[in-house]
């Protein structure tokens, strides 16, 4: 296949002039060099040595929460320093962070379509596939979390000879349902959209079982005209159907604590919060990823600065919305006149759990100011740096609902204390290693990015012949000054 | 993409000039004429004064929420750097603009503030515990500094947009879109917060015991469905005094319906998570204002926002037919519009008539078509020497060739 092209690489792409739309993708790429950039990281025979470093450190932390999860099941929640009154600490704390982490790669796929944000082609596959992991990594906690865990069956509406049906009114039951939903249809949704490409690595594979495995997923795909037109409805109607599930999920777990009558806990704004905040920690954790990868593998033409760019303005915008959340849930603190919603407040910011507080405002709501300055929305390792720190922000947010609430509520002799076991610790640590083992195979083995998404916002895919318009049809607002070029045209367009 | 033959955009922007001029006359006088009518019916009888400031500031705030609704659009227009909706994004600079005649309008809302709120009244305050902790906040003098400091924001805002973009008419500068640009971020910040706390000023503290943190999003949410239903049946109108006819197609009627269905959806989702959370913890002190709403006759009122206001648009606007046809959206706009104006009758006057009587009569038709007429003429003027579209922006072209799937 072509080399690939080298001079005029790198136009700033960031520059704003309202009379044109900013190129998408740059470098001299053509429908076949786009393929060749992606497909090249699955097919190669070995991955870089990198890579194996890195599994070999996430499945080793893996190891760690498998023997964690044995450990508590055989011993007893015991094992971790829950107590009377602090029944949640980082179990529940870990399983909001984990789903909070899930909602940019629905977001990216499902919202951005609907708005027609056509940047998000270049980072939809990558942050549907982090979604689908950050949920399982969030599925565990509440599973494990019940003491009996062989009985976690009963949380489902299964008939059973004891006539036991779960309780409906319990947002804990809901949160099965939301969640649930939420990862079935991410993953189809995830799926659906990977069936052209895998069809590419099926059509490019060179080994028996490569043609097995990648034809077996690619479902008989073969990119004719009547394919397509299905596909994109069905991907619409996905998009349409996932929407609102962006909302529910992270508003049935804002339930889980809001319905109840604990100052710091009930407050009205708590579901649209949730899912700002949540958001903001997904956009975080796709820039933690998506920075090294980038660099790693090559494909800074691909994930421009626009697209750093695109995505820091959104960690911007969702992080003043949970700056919001905060100063009107402390404003009404003080106008309700509630005594314990007043002393909630203030014990947050200045009670035992001060730190944990002032590290979430100045992780959450210092930290994406920064992105107000271009410098700081381009510069990929400033970028990076606030990503992490988002990330930090937005685990402490949920350690301090959680836990500064149940700490000290009502009655002062009822107050007590939380600090983590070792093994709580031990397997906050193991389901990143979880969580980084999975998409460790997914970058492995799996076409990082929506090929055929990724050239319907390529100028060529405006090019018409008949009838046959492939997926830039959609993208019917084009901008003008970008007609046909001659270029390579691609099996499936 | 196309090949349409080119739209004359002169032409099909141009200025209503006398037609508003006309427009805005006839309206000034209905609105004068309720208005008149309103004042006059406050006079009789015992409560009359008192009903006639609650049926006025409803009327008042759904106005006031249309004129939010599209600054918010604007801005949004904007921070977005949306294409689409170039060509029918004058109506809403024009409609947010018109914040200013309610800032003339509001008047009347702060000379009646001891009519509407119980903590203007020194008497009240005295004897009330939580009345006196909130008086630090509560207490006409900052309430009065604070509508001041809103209208400044909001004025200044959309009269900053309308103004750069109406110049870019004659200059063609796309410089002047990146300046827009540049500000619509803190103008977005700006926004939400003035917003909120007038949510909170005007409407939460008409019950100065009861509070919810979700209820700035609520009002929020309530006004940009209210706006998108405004475009799509301003922009019908302006297609009937035949402006803009090739410029904006069944394609910009598709998106404008798309925003008011997702926002009918995003107001169900705020309102419903401001009930069941109230519902389900059952705290007195809370549920006390869904009581009033569920009391009498204002239980009808409640299921009457709830079908009309998300179930019946839910339905209507889900199929991409309605929102392509338009009568079929005007319909559907106007019905919006109906049920948004119901919803800020539903936030405001249990408060004043809490027995389950629902005072739906003569005195809040006269407020509306009185503030209704005023509005509607503020709006018509706006059209009098300005293109009713923005013909100089840069995206105009975009905007004119745009297409859904």
């Amino acid at each position: 296949m072509a080399t690939m092209p080298l001079k005029n690489t790198m136009i700033d792409n960031t520059v704003e002039d309202p009379r044109q739309r900013a190129p998408l993708v740059l470098g001299n790429h053509d429908f076949t060099t786009v393929t060749e950039t992606i497909c090249r990281i699955p097919e190669a025979s070995r991955p870089p040595q990198a890579w194996y470093i890195a599994f070999a450190v996430s499945s080793t932390l893996t190891l760690m929460l498998g023997c964690m999860v044995v450990y508590l099941i055989s011993t007893g929640v015991g094992v971790w320093n829950l107590n009377n009154p602090v029944g949640w600490g980082w179990d529940i704390t870990n399983f909001v962070f984990w789903v909070g982490i899930g909602h940019a790669g629905t977001l990216i796929s499902a919202i951005l379509f609907l708005f027609r944000q056509k940047w998000r082609t270049s980072i939809n596959r990558f942050a549907e596939a982090m979604t689908i992991f950050a949920v399982v990594c969030a599925g565990i906690f509440p599973g494990i979390h019940v003491g009996r865990v062989w009985l976690a069956y009963w949380l489902a509406p299964i008939p059973n000879q004891m006539q036991m049906w779960p309780n409906f009114r319990s947002p804990l039951l809901w949160d099965v349902f939301a969640v649930s939903t939420y990862a079935t249809v991410s993953l189809l949704f995830w799926y659906m959209g990977m069936i052209p490409d895998l069809a590419t690595l099926r059509d490019r594979a060179r080994t028996k079982i490569r043609q097995f495995a990648y034809g077996l997923l690619a479902l008989g795909w073969r990119g004719s005209n009547r394919q397509w037109l299905r596909y994109e409805r069905a991907y619409l109607l996905l998009a349409a159907l996932a929407t609102p599930l962006v909302l529910s999920v992270h508003s049935v777990v804002s339930f889980d604590f809001a319905v109840s009558q604990l100052p710091g806990w009930h407050t009205t704004i708590f579901p649209p919060y949730f899912v700002a905040g949540a958001i903001f920690s997904g956009f975080a954790m796709v820039v933690t990823l998506m920075v090294p990868a980038r660099e790693f593998f090559g494909l800074k033409e691909l994930v421009t600065p626009r697209h750093l760019e695109n995505m820091a303005k959104i960690m911007l915008a969702t992080g003043c919305m949970v700056g919001y959340a905060y100063s009107i849930e402390f404003f009404t603190a003080w106008y309700s006149g509630n005594v314990y919603e007043r002393f909630i407040f203030m014990a947050r910011a200045m009670g035992p759990y001060s730190w944990a507080y002032w590290t979430m405002v100045c992780c959450n709501i210092l930290t994406p100011q920064l992105f107000w300055f271009k410098k700081c929305r381009t510069n990929p390792w400033i970028l990076f740096a606030a990503s992490i720190f988002i990330n930090i922000g937005m685990w402490f947010e949920r350690f301090v609902i959680i836990v500064s609430s149940l700490a000290t509520d009502f009655l002062p002799g009822s107050w007590g204390a939380y600090a983590p076991s070792w093994v709580e610790i031990c397997t906050f640590i193991g389901s990143f290693g979880l969580f980084f083992t999975l998409f460790l195979l997914f970058v492995r083995f799996l076409p990082m990015m929506a090929m055929a998404e990724v050239k319907s916002v390529m100028p060529q895919a405006l090019h018409k012949q008949g009838e046959h318009q492939g997926l830039g049809d959609y993208w019917g607002d084009m901008p003008r000054g970008h007609e046909h070029k001659p270029g390579g045209h691609d099996v499936h367009h | 993409m196309h090949q349409a033959p080119p739209i004359n955009m002169e032409l099909e922007a141009q200025p209503l000039g006398a037609l508003a001029h006309k427009v805005s006359i006839l309206a000034g006088i209905v609105g004068l004429a309720g208005l008149g009518i309103a004042v006059g019916l406050s006079k009789m009888g015992e409560g009359a004064s008192e009903r006639f400031y609650h049926a006025y500031l409803v009327s008042f705030c759904f106005f006031l929420s249309l004129s939010l609704g599209a600054l918010f659009f604007v801005i949004l227009q904007y921070l977005t750097r949306s294409g689409w909706s170039v060509v029918v994004r004058r109506v809403a600079e024009v409609t947010a603009s018109n914040v200013l005649l309610l800032a003339v309008l509001a008047v009347p809302v702060m000379l009646g503030a001891n009519h509407l709120y119980e903590w203007t009244v020194t008497n009240r305050v005295m004897e009330d515990d939580l009345l006196q902790w909130k008086e630090p906040f509560l207490n006409l003098r900052f309430f009065l500094l604070r509508l001041a400091i809103y209208f400044v924001v909001w004025v200044g805002l959309s009269r900053f947009y309308l103004g750069h973009s109406t110049r870019q008419d004659r200059q063609t500068d796309p410089r002047l879109t990146l300046r827009l640009q540049r500000w619509s971020g803190p103008a977005m910040l700006l926004y939400a917060m003035t917003v909120t706390f007038a949510a909170f000023d005007l409407l939460m503290s008409l019950d100065p015991h009861w509070y919810s943190t979700i209820f700035g999003v609520y009002f929020f949410s309530g006004a940009v469905v209210g706006f998108f239903a405004w475009q799509a049946v301003v922009l019908l109108l302006l297609q009937k005094a035949g402006r803009l006819q090739q410029a904006v197609t069944a394609e910009h009627y598709h998106d404008t319906g798309k925003l008011v269905f997702a926002f009918v959806v995003f107001w169900a989702y705020i309102a419903f998570s401001q009930y069941l959370l109230i519902w389900y913890a059952n705290i007195p002190e809370e549920t006390v204002w869904y009581l009033r709403r569920q009391n009498g006759n204002w239980a009808l009122v409640s299921i009457v926002l709830l079908v009309g206001h998300f179930f019946l648009p839910f339905f209507a606007l889900m199929s991409r037919h309605p929102k392509r046809r338009r009568m079929m959206l005007a319909v559907g706009a106007v019905w919006v519009l109906l049920m948004h104006w119901v919803d800020h009758f539903w936030l405001v006057m249990p408060e004043f008539a809490a027995d389950g009587v629902v005072p739906l009569g003569l005195m809040e038709l006269a407020c509306f078509v009185g503030l209704g007429g005023c509005f509607v003429a503020g709006v018509s003027w706006g059209f009098r020497n300005r293109a009713v579209a923005p013909i100089g922006d840069p995206r105009l072209p975009e905007s004119l060739a745009f297409e859904n799937v």
